[in-house]
């Protein structure tokens, strides 16, 4: 079943509603379609059944944005009950989720918020996404989110964060590069020191999207092309790690679909071009 | 409590609140009020078109701030805005707008319900004619029935797209059935009696009961036309045959 194989090393794109039946239809060569796996959370109807009508034509992965893994409390049953037979029922090649909280005391934000990066919180985490994994019966991959504030107290570089999470759960790293340029911005660090903390052996999926600066944040807003300064990370990610599967995300003003492809067709020349240079080496 | 715990009950707290906060909060807050505002508006699109955006973004604030979001999936908010809009003073003047509303949370809810079964033709037609008062037909789950002192069906037609918001009646009261059909949410009036019809099975009537609601003459002429249509439409998905004399 193709939905069981690991994705290629090649460009995929976020699946969103306005495209769904232009995909269908031409289909295009993409190693991934990745969908947010709150969208699928309903008991039956048409989203589903299109879902239904994707699988087995591309690997699937589902990204959750709701599961609050970085919360002081344990992550949700039912939520996490959803995600699980969701996963059960369609065998994704990958299941992610994010580096980040939203909700406290039974309120949510429904937002990715940034965690303060302490050892407390680490122990907190890497048990969360133990009992997640535990619960799926298979490895997640979690990824490392924008951020627009930083917590006073943190005591451990957002890069050794995310790495430590990977090596002491088991799980993969979804490592988004734009999300590293963002907070490299915002915060004022080396978006290559972060690179240099995640161990490549970890990466199973990169993401890339466009951001939009606002007085003196840059905020990812998923809404824009790719940056020339995401890109040039972004190789330099592939020459560290070398080729993963790497997903174009879009999801506010969405555009036709070509834009989007034609997104994923540069991400695939730069993989194309590591891998030309891995062989000449 | 954890030191984890406390800094993000503060964050939420702050988030939830119209005091003023750091910048980066601030980013975070208006994402937030963003985020479930915009899940308001994609579900009661006739009560912001009836309203307008700028109205409809303030209401949604002040909603957000008194009823927060209790679920990670953005798709489970807003249950409580018909109620919220039915005591919001400065939506007084439209005393239709709660039941536009909760016509549409029935939409969205219909939406993503249960994919049920086909009604049995076959089993029902092996049903003993004498045993017909006691069959009870079951909704199908994506079924949904909205009553209202005010012609919500006709306000919430008027509003989709192409038409210019014009209402067909301008008074009285409607009787809304939604169910879905291939993937898409229909809303449709029906009269009183079937609506209660509808209603007493959906609460487990058997066919005798539920007749036995809305009068003799309109059961008979009912069961004779309107019931076929409903089997057809899928708005009847099944039936059990309850016990004699239960």
């Amino acid at each position: 079943m193709a939905s069981l194989q690991s994705p290629a090393p090649a460009a995929g794109i976020g699946l969103r509603a306005p495209h769904y039946a232009e995909v269908l239809a031409r289909r295009p060569a993409l190693a991934l379609l990745e969908v947010h796996s709150e969208n699928f959370f309903a008991a039956g109807g048409p989203a589903l059944a299109w879902l239904e009508s994707f699988r087995g034509l591309y690997p699937l992965s589902f990204h959750g944005v709701g599961l609050s893994l970085g919360s002081s409390e344990a992550p949700d049953a039912a939520h996490l009950a959803k995600l699980a037979s969701l996963v059960e029922r369609f065998e994704p090649a990958l299941v992610s989720e994010h580096v980040c909280w939203s909700s406290a005391s039974g309120r949510h934000s429904n937002d990715l918020l940034p965690l303060p990066y302490t050892e407390e919180a680490l122990d907190n985490f890497v048990a969360h996404v133990d009992a997640v994994q535990e619960r799926l019966g298979r490895p997640i991959l979690v990824e490392n989110v924008s951020s627009y504030m930083r917590f006073a107290h943190s005591t451990i570089p957002e890069g050794q964060f995310v790495a430590e999470v990977a090596r002491r759960s088991g799980c993969g790293v979804l490592l988004d590069v734009n999300n590293i340029w963002v907070n490299s911005v915002n915060h004022g660090f080396d978006p290559g020191e972060f690179l240099a903390a995640i161990d490549p052996a970890t990466v199973r999926e990169i993401h890339l999207a466009g951001f939009e600066a606002q007085d003196s944040l840059l905020i990812d807003t998923h809404s824009r092309e790719v940056t020339g300064d995401v890109w040039s990370l972004y190789r330099d990610a592939i020459g560290r790690m070398g080729p993963r599967p790497t997903l174009i995300e879009w999801d506010a003003d969405i555009p036709a679909l070509d834009v989007l492809l034609a997104e994923a067709r540069k991400a695939d020349a730069i993989l194309d071009a590591a891998r030309a240079a891995e062989r000449a080496a | 409590m954890s030191a984890l715990a406390a800094t993000q009950g503060e964050f939420i707290d702050a988030l939830y609140s119209e005091s003023p906060c750091a910048p980066g909060v601030a980013v975070y807050r208006r994402n937030m009020l963003a985020n479930l505002g915009g899940a308001l508006a994609a579900t009661f699109p006739v009560v912001e078109r009836l309203v307008g955006g700028a109205f409809f973004r303030e209401a949604a604030r002040r909603y957000v701030l008194a009823h927060p979001s209790r679920s990670g999936d953005l798709n489970e908010y807003g249950e409580g805005f018909a109620g919220f809009l039915e005591s919001y003073p400065h939506a007084r003047s439209l005393a239709y707008l709660p039941d536009v509303a909760r016509l549409e949370w029935a939409c969205h809810e219909c939406y993503q319900a249960a994919d049920g079964g086909a009604l049995d033709l076959a089993a029902l037609a092996a049903v003993a004619a004498e045993a017909y008062p006691r069959i009870r037909f079951s909704l199908h789950p994506a079924v949904r029935l909205v009553r209202s002192d005010h012609p919500v069906e006709a306000i919430w037609s008027a509003n989709q797209g192409g038409r210019d918001g014009t209402p067909d009646r301008d008074a009285g009261a409607d009787f809304a059935l939604v169910r879905r059909e291939q993937g898409s949410v229909r809303v449709r009036a029906i009269e009183e009696a079937e609506w209660r019809f509808l209603e007493s099975l959906g609460a487990g009537a058997t066919l005798e009961q539920a007749s036995a609601s809305i009068g003799e003459e309109f059961a008979a002429r009912f069961l004779a036309e309107g019931l076929a249509r409903l089997v057809r439409d899928g708005v009847i998905a099944g039936f059990a045959v309850a016990e004699e004399g239960a």
